[in-house]
């Protein structure tokens, strides 16, 4: 007996363990068994096979029945995913549905937490844009005095964000703009003749103003790396949230766990909820997590010398705030008691849009799983509005087609068939960087459980005054640039959308040079707990303005690549 | 009975000119049949309703590609208990109305005495009238042109483009 124990703990003992298979835990298990490590990837949710378990992926629109929308009652049961614009008849079972997960959401600070339980996570149905962040990204905090230091700047992350690109596959335009590096770019997707327009009048009257195409995760000219992986070039067929048979756009499903599996040095554990991290009070050291078995709901134990917290940014602070000892009795390093606090997100709450009269002889062909970008123009290199930091923008233009639908019979339906143009139509929509604050932040709900018997997360994160201010400023400014491009009937708006639903949420274990500020150092691991690394967006000191996952996926390799030389270097 | 037997036979028929392979069949009876809330009857009316929308020319119209089944489908499924209501107290008002202006059922009225009472119906000052008409024409527009026969004959729909060109002329 004493036997079969010991040997059942060999069983389960690991060279590290990865919880969490999304775009960050899926970067750290393919850079982990690159670098030989026999790896455990726990994954709470079922397992998604790329192309097999994408059951929609090839469906033709007249195969859904409600073509895309959902049934009412599928949207009365789970009103906050289905305030997600992704959440819709092709893609809603890569979603969590509200009642199966519960949380608690303040009632006069409500947070949409919208969520993707499964092999992949979020990586399947993510908006792929893939911006770098620039040296004042990083410099903002010290420099506005809104947050901590980062630890690192942009020369730190600068060769990692080279190596994920490399390997995910990244289109772009090197645009030399000193507030959005270049990257490793694929051949960039086309702007439109509305939207090259608009970059030309814009750079004509704004000096510091840019307007680019997006930088997304998509293949627009395979190289041997992602044939290698078995992907292909992207078919622009634009149904990204299904699953993508070519694997044209970059997800861990088509990607990293795959690519890690190959290496022999993977193994994969679907339906494992990680309920903590393992301290060894008497070892003094961290040696494994506690996992719920889905199925069984059976807890069971498994070691490893390294592990890395990659369960997207707030289930993160949760396990770590869950993962109590004696020494820790407040959470994994959190000995400052900032755990779960300082969360953030991304600003999306106001849009522009208008017309523009020119062009008529001219639309487009095809589709584009991209959009145009401005690059953040406030506050960049000094202060200069009444708010701090900015605003990213998307921006885009489409020639309007519709049918004339009056009447009925057989003049209708010879009108339905022929489509007229009208003007092209511009709009745009902010990604404004928000503040982290004390009074945001992640909480264990101790009275409530969820079914598996952990405690609820509850969730407080509130807009401020100086986002209403930037949302005013991103309003007046883009009419303003709309306006002097000669673009007409421009209308702005305020959506009114909880946080949350950006699916941005950052923080809550952030990084910093001192560990009495902060709960991650420079190399995302904790201060306290130097085999414990946290590589996804709980790790964010502050959250700038770019579309996060990239970041993520750079901070994840190299927060590997270090902790395997302190291993070697028995420094763990 | 016999209508439905009818009805069932019309739909093979449809399956069977389209000439596609199955698997891109999302029209078949499993997903028609299960849709329905309204009477045989009654649906029967709706069918006449969507096929008075848009009608059969050289091409099927809304009625023989099963676009009546659609509208209740998305109305029992998608919309409230008071539009639910309505479509079927609409079909019901159309029912009594062709009686009593022409003396027989809706189903049997002319192509264009079911268009008079539509007609009627989008000019009403009743708003759940009103409402009616709105909704089924919508919907009847909506299914028509997402239906695997005009998208596949018709409007030619590209499931891999396989490109984008950001500025190309407008065919004439």
């Amino acid at each position: 007996m004493a036997n079969f124990n010991i040997d059942s703990k060999k069983a389960r003992t690991y060279d590290a363990i990865v919880i969490g298979s999304g775009i960050s835990g899926g970067w750290s298990a393919k850079e982990l068994t690159e670098k030989g490590l026999k790896t455990l990837v726990l994954e709470r949710g079922r397992d998604v096979q790329h192309i097999k378990d994408y059951p929609t992926t090839n469906m033709m629109p007249w195969e859904f029945e409600h073509r895309e929308r959902l049934p009412k009652a599928v949207t009365d049961a789970n009103p906050i995913v289905s305030r997600c614009y992704n959440f819709k008849e092709s893609s809603q079972h890569f979603f969590v549905k509200d009642n199966e997960h519960p949380y608690v959401q303040d009632k006069d600070r409500p947070f949409d937490w919208i969520r993707g339980y499964q092999v992949g996570g979020k990586s399947l149905l993510w908006a792929r844009q893939t911006q770098r962040w620039s040296k004042y990204d990083f410099e903002g905090p010290a420099r506005d005095k809104f947050a901590v230091e980062w630890p690192i700047g942009y020369d730190d992350i600068a060769p990692w964000y080279s190596h994920v690109e490399k390997f995910a596959g990244i289109t772009g335009n090197k645009d030399g703009i000193d507030a959005l590096p270049d990257g490793e770019f694929l051949a960039p997707h086309d702007l439109n003749c509305v939207e090259k327009y608009f970059k030309e009048q814009v750079s004509k009257q704004y000096k510091d103003r840019h307007i680019i195409i997006g930088r997304a995760a998509h293949i627009t000219e395979p190289k041997q790396i992602h044939l290698d992986q078995g992907r292909a070039k992207c078919q622009h067929r634009v149904m990204c949230e299904r699953g993508c048979p070519f694997g044209g756009y970059f997800s861990s499903n088509a990607s990293t766990i795959p690519w890690a599996m190959k290496t022999g040095n993977m193994t994969l554990r679907p339906n494992s909820v990680v309920h903590s991290v393992i301290y060894d009070d008497k070892k003094q050291k961290v040696t494994g997590v506690r996992v719920i078995d889905a199925t069984t709901k059976e807890m069971m134990e498994f070691y490893a010398e390294i592990i890395f917290v990659n369960a997207a940014a707030l289930n993160t602070n949760l396990i770590l705030l869950n993962s109590t000892s004696s020494r820790f009795p407040e959470g994994l390093g959190n000995d400052n008691g900032l755990l779960g606090k300082y969360v953030a997100f991304h600003n999306y709450r106001a849009t522009v849009s208008g017309e523009y009269e020119g062009f008529l002889d001219s639309t487009t062909d095809g589709r584009r799983p991209n959009s145009g970008y401005i690059p953040r123009f406030r506050n960049v290199y000094k202060q200069e509005t009444d708010f701090l930091r900015g605003y990213a923008a998307g921006f885009g233009a489409n020639r309007q087609s519709y049918n004339d639908k009056s009447g009925m019979g057989e003049s209708l339906k010879s009108n339905l068939l022929e489509t007229k143009y009208g003007n092209w139509s511009v709009g745009s929509h902010m990604m404004g960087e928000t503040i982290p604050k004390e009074s945001n932040y992640v909480a264990l709900e101790k009275g409530l459980k969820d079914p598996f018997g952990m405690p609820q997360l509850k969730i407080s994160v509130a807009y401020d005054d100086n986002d209403e201010k930037m949302i005013k400023d991103y309003m007046t400014q883009v009419s303003e640039m709309f306006a002097n491009a000669g673009f007409k009937n421009i209308r702005t708006n305020d959506n009114g959308r909880n946080p949350g639903n950006d699916i941005h949420e950052m923080g809550g274990a952030r990084m910093g040079k001192d560990p009495k500020t902060s709960v991650l150092n420079k190399w995302n691991q904790l201060h306290v707990a130097k085999n414990v690394f946290v590589t996804d967006g709980a790790c964010m000191t502050s959250t700038s303005t770019q579309n996060p996952s990239l970041t993520y996926m750079a901070l994840s390799a190299r927060a590997v690549d270090h902790a395997v030389k302190e291993m070697k270097a028995k420094n763990l | 009975m016999e209508r439905r037997v009818a009805l069932k036979g019309m739909a093979a028929a449809v399956g069977a000119m389209a000439v596609l392979p199955s698997w891109a069949s999302g029209w078949n009876k499993s997903s028609l049949s299960d849709g329905k809330m309204l009477s045989a009857d009654q649906s029967k009316v709706l069918a006449g309703v969507v096929e008075t929308i848009i009608p059969k020319t050289d091409t099927p119209g809304a009625g023989e590609l099963g676009v009546g089944g659609f509208v209740q489908k998305m109305v029992k499924d998608c919309y409230d208990q008071k539009a639910q209501a309505n479509l079927a107290k609409g079909v019901d008002i159309l029912e009594t109305q062709s009686v009593k202006s022409f003396g027989k059922s809706f189903a049997d009225a002319s192509k264009e005495q079911k268009l008079q009472l539509l007609q009627g119906m989008e000019k009403s000052s009743d708003p759940d009238q009103k409402a009616f008409f709105g909704t089924v024409k919508n919907l009847t527009i909506q299914g028509y042109m997402s239906s695997e026969y005009v998208m596949t004959n018709l409007t030619h729909y590209e499931m891999i483009p396989a490109r984008y060109h950001g500025c190309v002329p407008v065919k004439k």
